[in-house]
């Protein structure tokens, strides 16, 4: 890379370093601009939903009638438990054995499969939506929790296999040579030894992905469709936290709907945080200073 | 010769291979083929599943035909006609404005945290950046809606009858909800992922060639502008793709700040669609003749631009990475 050394050969003056302070200023500009609408929506869904949610509002179901006041969002909290709970039993496993499969063979199938993930990545969540409709809706014939599993698993999938890969990867050498002197089989290799060595940072992984999955509304608009009553049954239609806010906002009009809308979003917001920060904790004290410095 | 040469060992050059003969034997052949048999199991589901969409969606590009479909002014279901151009204008603007808000911005935060920041400090800053990544689509739609439109209404008003007089696409309507409003969420949804790739980029700057720049008597700046910058070129590539490949697939947030009318319209500020906020606010109640199959199409549509992109931006962040990693 050529730098221009003519130009840079002036000693420093005042002038040149006015201008490196005036960047150094706008950074710190655009990051509060980044940063300010964060504070404002934190701080919109606090003093907004803080009002709403009580015992009640987690124990009782939504009144039939979206413009009716009073009741709570048991449904929808139960309904999002349970899919997310469903999804994460169908992507952790597949996601985790994919991201072995890909480091063990590696070569073109490693690097296919890989690049297929990473489509699958970038894939917008309403298109998954409609996916599963097509292949799940439409095969079984009716809207179900089951098909907002499916829904919810794939968006998680590319997430722990990229995060569990990326995991396997940073298994320090010495660790590998170990077992292979040991003359360990390929799966007992990671069965003992990866997986176990690798194993808090799978579970981050496996937790953002949770983080993501329980936050998304595209993918159950036409899978889980909604439920204005509580159930467990996951061959009905079910009611997820996402699809409540968003109805509900939808008729923000109403007081009681907004009130409702309000408290969820502070839930959900919670609880997508929760896991959040508590996966970047464990990657933070797993790989200390792991992270671009400079 | 003694035996113990020709028993494969790890010191030996041949040991691997007799390693990977033996690998296939019991347990490793049920471990292998376990692992392809659920690889290839998730790739023929989600195969499926396209295929599926590809073929619900297939009557309506026989009606109208492709480039009939994508370049189509018209929709409506009532008349049975399907047109799709309203909604990838929508889309494209919406992202355009997301881009031209959220790159800048990205890039300076990205700026602050690697090159101006102490790691200390700046690691928590670039935390605080990606939580803007962690809340739902679905409050940052919630927010737009009741604070963001209200706030803006005016603001949009006073341009409209100023500036947007004179300036195309700056004048009236301006019922609040429009493209503009969707294009700022959106804006906001994207900058952490354009933050976090940049941020990659710039920490793969070669430290000599910082160090000679500061050591010749330049500032900050002039590293940034003369090493940085100019070597983190394709990555910086990268980044905007996959944040237009984000922008792009954005659906509840947009859909609820974005008016959602089926026209192309004649100002940013105007009510729109995307291709993504049509899906999620019509399939539910779509009855008419074709109507569902139309919706279909218009997700095959979006996935084809989707993949594309975010494909395009996949492949320049690989060739970055694989030229810093020669260290250029």
């Amino acid at each position: 890379m050529a730098v221009e050394f003519s130009t840079l050969l002036k000693p420093t003056s005042r002038a040149r370093r006015l201008k490196s302070d005036f960047v150094v200023v706008l950074a710190v500009a655009a990051t509060l601009i980044a940063v300010i609408p964060l504070a404002a929506v934190s701080l919109y869904v606090i003093s907004s939903g803080a009002g709403v949610v009580s015992l009640d509002f987690f124990t009782q179901d939504p009144p039939g009638d979206l413009s009716a006041a009073g009741g709570g969002i048991r449904n929808a909290i139960a309904g999002t438990l349970e899919m997310t709970a469903l999804a994460t039993a169908f992507a952790a496993p597949t996601g985790i054995l994919i991201a072995i499969f890909d480091t063990e063979v590696g070569g073109r199938v490693a690097t296919g499969t890989r690049l297929f993930i990473d489509v699958m990545a970038a894939l917008p969540s309403i298109v998954v939506g409609i996916f599963v409709y097509s292949l799940v809706v439409v095969t079984q014939g009716h809207f179900s929790g089951f098909a907002g599993s499916v829904a919810l698993a794939a968006i998680m999938l590319p997430v722990i296999v990229i995060s569990t890969e990326e995991m396997l990867r940073l298994i320090p050498r010495p660790i590998s040579e170990g077992a292979r002197a040991l003359g360990l089989r390929r799966w007992r290799t990671y069965l003992s030894v990866y997986i176990p060595t690798a194993m808090s940072g799978i579970f981050t992984g496996l937790l953002l992905a949770v983080s993501r999955a329980i936050g998304e509304t595209a993918p159950l608009l036409f899978t889980s469709l909604g439920n204005n009553f509580f159930t467990t049954d996951i061959n009905e239609p079910m009611q997820g936290m996402p699809l409540l806010i968003y109805r509900n906002a939808l008729n923000s009009a109403f007081p009681a709907a907004r009130d409702r809308a309000m408290g969820a979003a502070l839930t959900l917001v919670v609880m997508v945080l929760a896991f959040n920060l508590l996966g970047r904790w464990l990657v933070a004290r797993r790989r200390p200073g792991r992270n671009p410095g400079r | 010769m003694t035996a113990r040469v020709e028993s494969p060992s790890a010191d030996s050059p041949l040991g691997p291979n007799d390693l990977r003969r033996r690998r296939f034997a019991d347990g490793d052949l049920v471990f292998r083929v376990m692992g392809a048999v659920v690889t290839g199991l998730v790739l023929l589901l989600i195969g499926l599943m396209v295929a599926q969409s590809f073929q619900t969606a297939l009557p309506v590009f026989d009606r109208f035909g492709v480039l009939g479909f994508i370049t189509g002014q018209r929709w409506s279901p009532t008349f049975t006609v399907y047109g799709a151009w309203p909604f990838i204008f929508g889309t494209v603007l919406t992202s355009l404005i997301a881009l031209v808000i959220a790159v800048p911005i990205a890039i300076l935060v990205a700026l602050l945290v690697t090159e101006f920041l102490p790691t200390r400090i700046g690691q928590p800053v670039a935390i605080v950046v990606d939580l803007l990544a962690a809340v739902p689509s679905v409050v940052w739609g919630l927010w737009g809606l009741l604070v963001l439109v209200p706030f803006l209404r005016p603001i949009e008003r006073s341009i409209a009858a100023g500036p947007g007089k004179v300036v195309p696409f700056l004048g009236p309507p301006t019922p609040g909800p429009s493209y503009f409003v969707a294009g700022l969420i959106v804006a906001l949804m994207i900058i952490p992922i354009v933050a976090a790739v940049t941020r990659e980029v710039f920490a793969t700057t070669p430290r000599l060639q910082r160090e000679a720049v500061l050591a010749l008597g330049g500032t900050r700046w002039d590293v940034i502008r003369r090493v940085v910058l100019p070597l983190g070129r394709t990555g910086l590539v990268a980044a905007v793709l996959l944040g237009l490949g984000r922008a792009i697939g954005e659906t509840i947030a947009v859909t609820m700040v974005i008016g959602n009318a089926p026209r192309v319209g004649s100002s940013v500020f105007s009510p729109g669609f995307t291709l993504a906020s049509v899906i999620a606010n019509e399939f539910n109640e779509a009855t008419e003749e074709l109507h569902p199959e139309a919706l279909i199409a218009l997700g095959v549509v979006l996935l084809a631009v989707a993949v594309a992109v975010n494909g395009a931006g996949l492949m320049v962040r690989r060739h970055f990475e694989r030229s810093a990693g020669r260290g250029r």
